[in-house]
């Protein structure tokens, strides 16, 4: 798996798969062409790796989902209690 | 970029889908252009998302909301506050855009992989509650367009999902893009009913400086900043400009012709937004008369009242415009999240038997939402003007993790963003935050009588 920057750079500067299997028909080929290695379903569909969030960063977002529900509650509360 | 088994060849070696022959088909009228040197040509085939996402929040309640303070208040302070917004809207807009041309792929799967499921569902919880609402509320706004012409609501539910169903026929991001973007240029209505209520040239330069400051009580106050942020920059339009990126097939040589999509985009909103207020303002005078009236055919009437017909039946048309494109882009978000979460394709490329969650989610959003009009009784009036509210206190969450992902070098390399990108996008989320939860807060305590109003 690749996971240098510089060759990500590389790949991403617009390089593309030119034939990437002879027993392909042309027409296939000319399409693959115009499409950069990373842009195929086949390789979009695959997930990217799990980041590694700090437990700082964990509780802080936490922390801000909390925040942002209770004040989605009082939100709510304001608007149905307004409707009566 | 994170591992993904993208540069192995056994994924290489998998068949081309039909997503990938047509998105093909427009990378090589791109790579056509930029290799013939065509500039206003690959300008052309590159803009769409910037636009769509920005003129899409130029929707029906974001464009009462903006008349609403013309009429209370006047064009002084808005005037100058309105742009100050998109540009804030352009700093989180130009993120999305950026993440989605260099990783391929939409918001709600990259938080959903990257950071867990848990946050993935948070998001498309978020973004389906917002969406409802806001949806029921374009609805509404195209309801009280037609009703200017004494057209009924039945009509309004029909309009809107016959061009839903329009749009999502073509089995091609590319037609969806155009037929939006046509109809997304029509919110230049507001611009000419702004002229044709004939305003005070001098007053608006001289508003310039953000006076007067609007007047009346601290809650009303934050309302007013709470909703204007939400008829500016909202979780639907991070998941559309994103998604829509990668479905376009933008990479990260398109990301300056993104840029400059963003910015004409905001440019616009902003402009066509100001149109809408400085129309609202011709009812000041007149005691803001007809935001009462609303629910029925409210602000044209109001308007062809003081400014004459010509100047409502502009307004009422561009209500209609207004609702009828941000059902087509909230639509279409809401669809791009519930296939990225879901993990089935997702792509307005695919064609709906391999799609069908994706166009079945299109439609079925919109669907809920016209149903919910056709309720007598329900008060529509209310969810109209609560949902900008309710999108911005929501908006923070989406914001952060957008900034996460744009600050993730495995993901973006040497596209991650800059310290003052960084510096921009968290002062943006902080008044975000502050203002949705002062308003939230402070509302919720009159209301149970903590503090008086």
């Amino acid at each position: 798996m690749n996971s240098d920057p510089a060759d990500i750079a590389g790949l991403r500067n617009g390089s593309t798969i030119h034939a990437s299997g002879r027993d392909r028909k042309h027409f296939e080929d000319d399409l693959v062409e115009h499409l950069e290695r990373d842009q195929f379903v086949a390789v979009t569909s695959r997930p990217v790796e799990r980041a590694a969030l700090s437990a700082r960063t964990i509780t802080g977002l936490w922390a801000l989902r909390i925040f942002v529900i209770v004040v989605s509650l009082m939100v709510i509360y304001t608007f149905v209690d307004q409707l009566h | 970029m994170a591992t993904t088994g993208a540069d192995t060849p056994q994924a290489l070696d998998a068949p081309l889908t039909g997503e990938d022959a047509a998105r093909s088909r427009d990378r090589l009228q791109v790579q056509s252009a930029r290799e013939g040197r065509k500039r206003w040509r690959l300008l052309w085939l590159l803009v769409g998302p910037g636009i769509l996402a920005m003129l899409g929040e130029n929707d029906g309640p974001s464009m009462i909301a903006y008349a609403s303070d013309g009429a209370q208040y006047g064009i002084g302070f808005f005037v100058p506050f309105i742009p100050l917004l998109f540009l804030m809207a352009y700093v989180c807009q130009e993120m999305c855009m950026r993440v989605g041309a260099v990783t391929h792929r939409g918001y709600g799967e990259l938080v959903l992989q990257r950071f867990g499921r848990v946050w993935g569902w948070f998001g498309a919880g978020d973004l389906t509650l917002t969406n409802l609402v806001t949806l029921i509320a374009e609805f509404v706004s195209i309801r009280v367009g037609l009703a200017y012409f004494h057209l009924g609501v039945g009509i309004a539910v029909a309009l809107g999902l016959v061009l839903v169903l329009f749009t999502l026929s073509g089995g091609r991001y590319w037609r969806w893009e155009r037929i939006v973007l046509g109809m997304a240029l029509f919110n230049g209505l507001f611009l000419l009913a702004a002229i044709l209520v004939k305003p005070d040239i001098s007053a608006v330069a001289r508003s310039l400086d953000f006076s007067p400051f609007p007047g009346g009580s601290f809650n009303t106050l934050l309302l007013l900043l709470a909703s204007t942020i939400g008829a500016t920059v909202t979780p639907w339009m991070i998941f559309f400009q994103q998604s829509a990126s990668a479905d376009k097939g933008m990479t990260p040589r398109d990301i300056n012709h993104g840029r400059y999509d963003t910015a004409v985009g905001a440019v616009l909103a902003a402009i066509f937004g100001i149109g809408a207020l400085i129309a609202g303002a011709a009812l000041l005078t007149h005691g803001g008369s007809g935001i009462q009236g609303f629910a029925g055919a409210g602000f044209p009437e109001a308007l062809r009242r003081v400014a004459g017909g010509a100047a409502g039946t502009v307004f009422a048309l561009g209500l209609i415009e207004a609702g009828a494109v941000a059902i087509l882009t909230i639509s279409a978000s809401t669809a791009y999240a519930a296939g990225e979460c879901i993990g089935v394709s997702h792509s307005f490329n695919s064609s709906p038997r391999n799609a069908a969650l994706f166009y079945a989610a299109n439609f079925g959003v919109a669907l809920v939402a016209a149903a919910v009009i056709l309720i007598p009784g329900v008060p529509l009036l209310s969810i109209a003007l609560n949902a900008n509210v309710l999108a911005t206190v929501l908006l923070p969450v989406s914001l952060v993790l957008m900034v996460m992902l744009a600050n993730d070098k495995g993901l973006m390399g040497p596209w991650a963003n800059k310290r003052s990108t960084n510096v921009i996008g968290i002062a943006v989320i902080a008044f975000v935050g502050i203002c949705g939860a002062a308003y939230g807060i402070d509302s919720f305590l009159q209301t149970v009588h903590l503090v008086g109003s």
